[in-house]
């Protein structure tokens, strides 16, 4: 059973603004799935589909085979959402908002407590358990949203841009706890962010979105074969042959394109038979950001 | 329904009556109205009975279209009047108000805070937290009016023993005010507010929707106080009834009208 199936969803709203076109996509259960883009290029459009808020003008999508416009209570029982539109209540303090939601979702008072105050420990908001929403960081609510979607252990997390707003420190832990609940539980993560750096460092699956359009999907691997997957290859030496083909950073640096690996030593030795005398020598594959200005170019070219 | 749906419900419900009453601002001002309309009034017009009934007698034609009782005394047929023929118009302001203050804020004010895309997230279909919602409103609404019932009883009672020396009865036109046309038109007022909650974009909107339904009450007011005509058991029976009936079909309709998409 794929854990989120999209079937040529599109989505156009009554202004005739066309969010998300003709996308398809499978998820298997457990993954890191990145869903990248800019904003406005369909991310939210497409995790209020997949919860039923919003109903798909062409196309459907699954989560775990149940159909979010057809049954969106049974879908909002496994899934937990984290959006910047779905906040919580001022008046009551961290803790109480937890046992709330986690009567709404059907546990106990007393388990709602237990389960939020183990979350709340995890999140680092354990001091701010008894204080008023009202008095909360942008960066609390944010982890108290985390906390909230994780109330009733979901097997599906969507979260929609989690970290921002937060600091280094507090982003990187949440990373570290996505990870974890992905690794060790099970959980599936649909991550939509814009952040294309953040995204490398914790997703196992892409998909690269502009303009309601689906760009590319897989892997960073399979997405690095889908474009020329180059190296670059930075070299950092004193005395650079002129006849080097190089683009010059620095007096020092310069950064050379190479289809593989086998043509490192070659450059290394052109440099050192020059008379060049070389401090560092690093080979890079395509980043995220790399593929993704790759096959936005494309498009344009196109 | 199973227990543990009710228990989803049941949240939302306290959720929904907590944050009224701790907002105090709206709490106090749920609490003021009614307490000005059947505390202060009623004990200034018995206070005017007892002390000026010359000018209290500008009621004499009201009197006159009552039942007479033989050797009547004059206090005691206004006090009465006061009773069981004006007061009993305020028991339809009081939930009207309080209903659609607390549904507004319920509805329109979980939009505003952004609070309601959470909820609607949860496994509780949109007809069950608007179920749960409509009902939070009725009871808060309905207790305002209960509890406004029993303090003016207890006040006027106390003030009629000192003042005129004897207790007033209340008829049976009170039972029906309580039990049929008070909920009756607390729950129209709710209705209401649920309708243009989707289309509202901030509390005041909302609110202003449920004026409309005040103002055929205030002309009733008006004519039970100048006279002009009195209301009758039977006649309230019957209004009570169609709008019970009128309630009943309103709800129906404005819970089948949402979507999640039209919500958010």
């Amino acid at each position: 059973m794929n854990a989120v199936t999209l079937e040529n969803l599109s989505k156009t709203y009554d202004s005739g603004k066309k969010a998300v076109d003709c996308v398809s996509l499978r998820l298997e259960r457990g993954q890191i799935f990145g869903f990248l883009g800019p904003n406005g290029a369909g991310k939210t459009t497409t995790v209020k589909l997949l919860n039923g808020m919003l109903s798909p003008t062409k196309g459907r999508c699954l989560v775990f085979d149940m159909d979010p416009c057809e049954n969106p209570e049974k879908v909002h029982a496994v899934s937990g959402v984290v959006t910047e539109h779905a906040q919580m209540y001022n008046n009551l303090t961290g803790i109480q908002n937890l046992a709330f939601y986690g009567s709404l979702f059907g546990l106990s008072e007393k388990e709602s407590i237990v389960q939020g105050c183990a979350l709340l420990e995890q999140l680092e908001l354990s001091e701010a358990k008894d204080q008023k929403l009202s008095s909360y960081s942008t960066g609390m609510r944010q982890r108290l949203s985390l906390a909230r979607a994780l109330i009733h252990e979901p097997k599906i997390l969507f979260l929609d841009e989690p970290t921002s707003g937060l600091d280094p420190e507090s982003a990187q832990n949440v990373h570290s706890m996505i990870r974890h609940l992905a690794q060790e539980k099970g959980i599936t993560v649909f991550l939509c962010t814009h952040q294309l750096r953040y995204a490398q460092e914790i997703c196992t699956r892409y998909g690269l979105m502009e303009e309601g359009r689906l760009l590319a999907e897989g892997t960073l691997d399979m997405l690095r074969r889908e474009i020329n997957s180059d190296l670059t290859v930075t070299l950092q030496a004193k005395n650079i042959p002129d006849n080097l083909p190089c683009r010059r950073l620095d007096e020092l640096t310069c950064e050379i394109t190479v289809s593989s690996q086998e043509e490192i030593p070659g450059i290394v030795r052109t440099v050192t038979q020059a008379g060049g005398d070389i401090y560092h020598v690093s080979a890079r594959l395509p980043s995220l950001e790399d593929i993704y200005f790759t096959l936005t170019g494309k498009k344009e070219e196109k | 329904m199973s227990i543990k749906m009710k228990n989803q419900m049941k949240a939302i419900i306290k959720k929904d009556l907590r944050g009224i009453t701790s907002n105090h601002r709206m709490f106090v001002t749920l609490l003021v109205v009614p307490l000005v309309l059947t505390i202060f009034v009623p004990t200034i017009f018995l206070l005017a009975i007892r002390f000026a009934p010359a000018e209290a007698s500008d009621l004499q034609s009201l009197l006159e279209m009552l039942p007479k009782e033989p050797g009547g005394d004059l206090s005691k047929d206004l006090a009465g009047l006061l009773l069981n023929y004006m007061l009993p118009a305020f028991f339809l302001l009081i939930p009207i108000m309080a209903s659609s203050v607390t549904a507004a804020s319920s509805f329109v004010g979980e939009k505003e805070k952004q609070t309601l895309e959470t909820l609607l997230y949860s496994p509780l279909s949109l007809r069950q937290i608007f179920r749960s919602k409509v009902l939070a409103s009725f009871l808060l609404g309905m207790s305002i009016c209960l509890a406004s019932f029993a303090a003016m009883l207890l006040v006027l009672e106390t003030e009629a023993l000192l003042l005129l020396g004897s207790l007033i009865l209340p008829d049976i036109k009170w039972a029906l005010i309580l039990l049929l046309v008070s909920p009756s038109v607390s729950m129209i007022a709710i209705t209401l507010i649920v309708r243009v909650s989707a289309k509202a974009q901030s509390v005041e909107d909302a609110q202003q929707s449920a004026v409309f339904l005040i103002l055929p009450i205030l002309f009733m007011l008006a004519g039970q106080f100048t006279g002009v005509f009195l209301i009758s058991s039977l006649l309230l029976l019957a209004l009570g009834t169609l709008c019970a009936v009128l309630a009943f079909i309103l709800l129906k309709k404005c819970m089948g009208n949402f979507r999640y998409e039209n919500l958010l």
